[in-house]
């Protein structure tokens, strides 16, 4: 049904040309579903992209190949005969529900909208329409629910609204670019067999572009593996996963976390507990009205909280998004502050020091944070953010700065060269890197890290993962380990903490847990990992 | 690549930094030089003026420019160029000293509103607002009346209404980045509010503040010819080019020279300041290309 042969895209910038892909062949027949992954700027999704002109241009250019599709090739068409395949015959559904919903515009509406665009049917047959996409997809209530804004509906829910968008105009081909990537994983498990029934039942065709393996060996019969725009290897999705042929598949394969912690445990147990959280509550009201403020709501980030973290002790906290597990964390640093409860730290009560005492017993516990293209100062260089903690807690004079940060940069693995380099020259595994040397430059006892290698490709996870362990034995750090990644939890932490709606649900040593999980939401979330 | 290798011992700040890669931009380096020859004519006016500003030549009047005086003279036969070079002496003080009060006042009070946030924020920002609301031509007298009329004044009453402005864009662009993690690891690292404000903050809110500031100059060399006008500045026979635009506009059909001279010189500055702004703006950013 569709068959690209020898794709070259390449974009022109002012430094150079870049080659996004090279090379590129696929076959794709009527029921199939081809997985395409790869790691960040492999190339996967603008291959998909220029198939439906949809890459600017320029600087984008396609230099040479051919996309056969029902016998016309894509590649040849101009924008009108392009218009009437998009959206008809082929449809796409995009990573992020929210951005690619119109938000100002009723579901029911955007629905109609791509119905009538391609169909010539009347208003009240393109709402019927709309309503038996949205049955199909599983949302409940549609005659209520029709006339709702995008976003009054959940993530989930409204991937689900996106995929009826894709399907409602009957396509014959159905481009999914990492369409559970940001839904949680219950969430995300519930998605990909819907894509799948939907699939099996209209008997679409379906490239998947993915990074996650796991999504991509449940999903695809076919796999096609890219790197650097060109395609490293494909095959069947058993071919692949059993006997790759490439390194790089291997590679890929081998950062894919199976395995439980490589380490013992470091934990000691002291007295007084070296972290002991008391009865946290973080409440953020929500105040309304229009002339004078009234509390309308209480959101409830942590509620009711107690757990301890030995010294030198790596605590994971798993739940899903608004489970309250970031906050947990935020509380303990003192960035949001708690409507009570205690954190002992030591002994010593962190939500009774005054701003000055804070400041100064901040070099005790640091955080890593998520996304390490924010958590940089984009006008810093490596040196000034390394060097700041260091000069700023007394703990290096002007003389031995660099020697402190050189040795830093030893630590984490990082090029000395690179110390007067700022941030946006480096990718995102090594700004994690550059984070991580801040988080530590001060010797704290107790690292708070809040999802650190969520924003980061598989193999650059493994290495900072790598790290991690590294620096806590080293070191002899002490770790709250946030994450809603089961796998990394597992294969980082000595305890797991599971947390939904702000309320701890289940406790236990990891691989405990892991192998015998007491509560229901813990079985669920451990279901929901999709498996190679 | 090349600043791989270079001077890794010393290194370079980011001032350094953006001093070369000012210097690679030609525009800007145009604007700076046309301003430094500005400001130094202006320190050197007492010394090299052909004639004096009240210097009157009543029987010659109102001439084009000739070979005695260059860009001719005004109504009361007073040498043209002789007065845009004085006035260049007023406009650019009152230009660059209360654009820099404004900047400061405004920039400070901005930051500290936004990152403070709550109850201070809106402290801070009601006074901003009420300030707004002050008719500011009346304010404007009422200094004159109590006070009298002298430069210092002339500062204060311009940088008083053009800092409200700073302090709101600088406010909503912290706003827009306290939230972002950098700004909360530096809390996490144990900075005092100040040093999260100076070192993190304001260094990455400049672009804005340059671009405002660049366009705050001329509308402030503007605004002297109008308080000069309500009495508060400078009196004939000094003049400004705020003035000498202004007189020049009253006779333009039948002495065009004398809107076309002044009004040139104040473009000039103008342009020098956008181009050497936008050249600062840029050479600030590291993101900004480095080729």
């Amino acid at each position: 049904m569709l068959s690209v042969k020898n794709l070259r895209v390449v974009f022109n910038t002012r430094n150079g040309t870049t080659v996004a892909v090279d090379d590129l062949s696929f076959e794709l027949n009527a029921g199939e579903v081809l997985g395409i992954v790869g790691e960040s700027g492999s190339g996967k999704s603008v291959a998909c992209y220029s198939l439906l002109g949809l890459i600017p241009m320029p600087p984008g250019k396609i230099e040479k190949g051919s996309a056969e599709f029902l016998e016309q090739d894509l590649l040849r068409m101009n924008e009108a005969e392009l218009r009437k395949i998009r959206g008809h015959k082929i449809s796409m559904i995009f990573q992020d529900p929210m951005t690619s919903l119109n938000p100002y515009m009723r579901v029911v509406d955007q629905l109609m909208e791509s119905v009538q665009e391609h169909h010539p049917v009347s208003r009240k047959e393109a709402r019927q329409r709309a309503i038996n996409a949205l049955n199909e997809v599983g949302i409940r209530d549609v005659e209520v629910r029709i006339d709702d804004y995008p976003h009054q509906f959940s993530g989930g829910m409204r991937q689900r609204v996106m995929i009826a968008m894709a399907l409602i105009t009957e396509p014959q081909l159905l481009i999914a670019d990492e369409p559970t990537t940001a839904l949680d994983v219950t969430v995300q498990a519930q998605i990909l067999t819907l894509i799948k029934n939907l699939q099996k039942t209209r008997n679409l065709a379906v490239i998947f572009i993915t990074h996650d393996l796991g999504v991509a060996a449940q999903m695809a019969n076919h796999i096609l593996v890219m790197e650097k725009g060109k395609v490293v290897e494909q095959g069947t999705t058993e071919q692949i996963f059993k006997t790759p042929t490439q390194a790089y598949t291997q590679k890929l394969l081998s950062a894919v976390l199976t395995t439980a912690k490589p380490t013992a445990s470091l934990a000691e147990i002291t007295e007084p507990p070296f972290l002991q959280i008391k009865q946290l509550k973080t409440y953020f009201p929500q105040f309304g009205g229009a002339f004078i403020k009234r509390l309308i709501s209480v959101v409830k980030g942590v509620d009711d909280i107690s757990l301890t973290i030995n010294r030198g002790e790596i605590l994971g906290v798993v739940g899903e998004s608004g489970s309250g597990k970031s906050t947990l964390g935020r509380s303990i640093m003192r960035l949001v502050d708690a409507q009570s409860g205690e954190i002992l730290l030591e002994g010593k009560d962190l939500r009774t020091f005054s701003l000055h005492e804070l400041q100064k017993s901040r070099r005790d516990f640091q955080m890593i944070f998520q996304d390490p293209y924010a958590s940089l100062n984009p006008r810093m260089t490596v040196f000034d953010a390394l060097a700041e903690p260091l000069l700023i807690h007394g703990l290096a004079t002007d003389e031995n700065v660099l020697t402190q940060v050189n040795q830093l940069m030893d630590d984490v693995g990082l090029d000395r060269r690179f110390i007067r380099k700022y941030p946006h020259e480096f990718s995102g595994g090594q700004r994690q890197r550059i984070a991580i040397a801040r988080a530590i430059a001060l010797k704290p006892k107790l690292i708070i890290a809040d999802e650190p290698v969520s924003a980061l490709d598989v193999t650059i996870r493994a290495q900072i993962l790598a790290l991690l362990l590294e620096l806590t034995r080293k070191h002899r750090l002490t770790m709250l380990f946030i994450s809603h990644d089961m796998s990394v939890v597992r294969y980082l932490c000595d305890r797991v903490v599971v947390m939904q709606n702000g309320k701890l649900v289940e406790e236990g040593a990891t691989e405990q847990l892991f192998a015998a999980p007491k509560e229901v939401y813990t079985q669920q979330l451990l279901a929901a990992i999709p498996r190679l | 690549m090349n600043e791989l290798n270079i001077n890794i011992e010393k290194g370079t700040s980011l001032t350094q930094d953006a001093f070369i890669r000012l210097r690679k931009n030609k525009m800007a380096m145009i604007g700076l030089c046309i301003l430094i020859f500005f400001i130094a004519i202006a320190l050197l006016t007492p010394l090299i003026a052909p004639y004096t500003y009240e210097g009157q030549n009543l029987e010659l009047g109102a001439t084009s420019p000739s070979q005695q005086h260059w860009l001719g003279t005004d109504v009361l036969g007073r040498d043209q160029l002789t007065r845009i070079m004085y006035g260049s002496r007023v406009s650019l003080m009152v230009g660059f000293i209360a654009t820099a009060v404004a900047l400061l006042i405004g920039v400070l009070w901005g930051a500290t509103a936004g990152f403070l946030g709550g109850r201070v924020d809106a402290i801070m920002m009601r006074i901003v607002d009420a300030l707004y609301a002050l008719p500011f031509t009346i304010f404007i007298i009422l200094l004159t009346v109590i006070f009298g009329s002298s430069m210092l004044l002339l500062f204060l009453a311009i940088g008083a209404v053009e800092w409200l402005t700073m302090a709101r864009i600088v406010r909503g662009q912290v706003l827009t980045i306290k939230r972002q993690e950098f700004v909360e690891a530096a809390i996490t690292m144990g900075l005092s509010p100040w040093q999260i404000i100076t070192r993190h903050l304001i260094p990455n809110v400049l672009g804005p503040i340059i671009v405002y500031t660049t366009l705050t100059i001329p509308s402030v060399i503007l605004l002297e010819s109008f308080l000069s006008f309500l009495g508060l500045g400078i009196q004939p026979p000094q003049s400004s080019w705020g003035s000498l635009i202004s007189g020049g506009t009253e006779t333009m059909e039948e002495y065009p020279w004398l809107l076309v001279f002044p009004g040139l010189a104040l473009s000039l500055t103008l342009f020098s300041l956008n181009f050497l702004g936008d050249g600062l703006r840029d050479a600030l950013d590291p993101r900004a290309s480095k080729d």
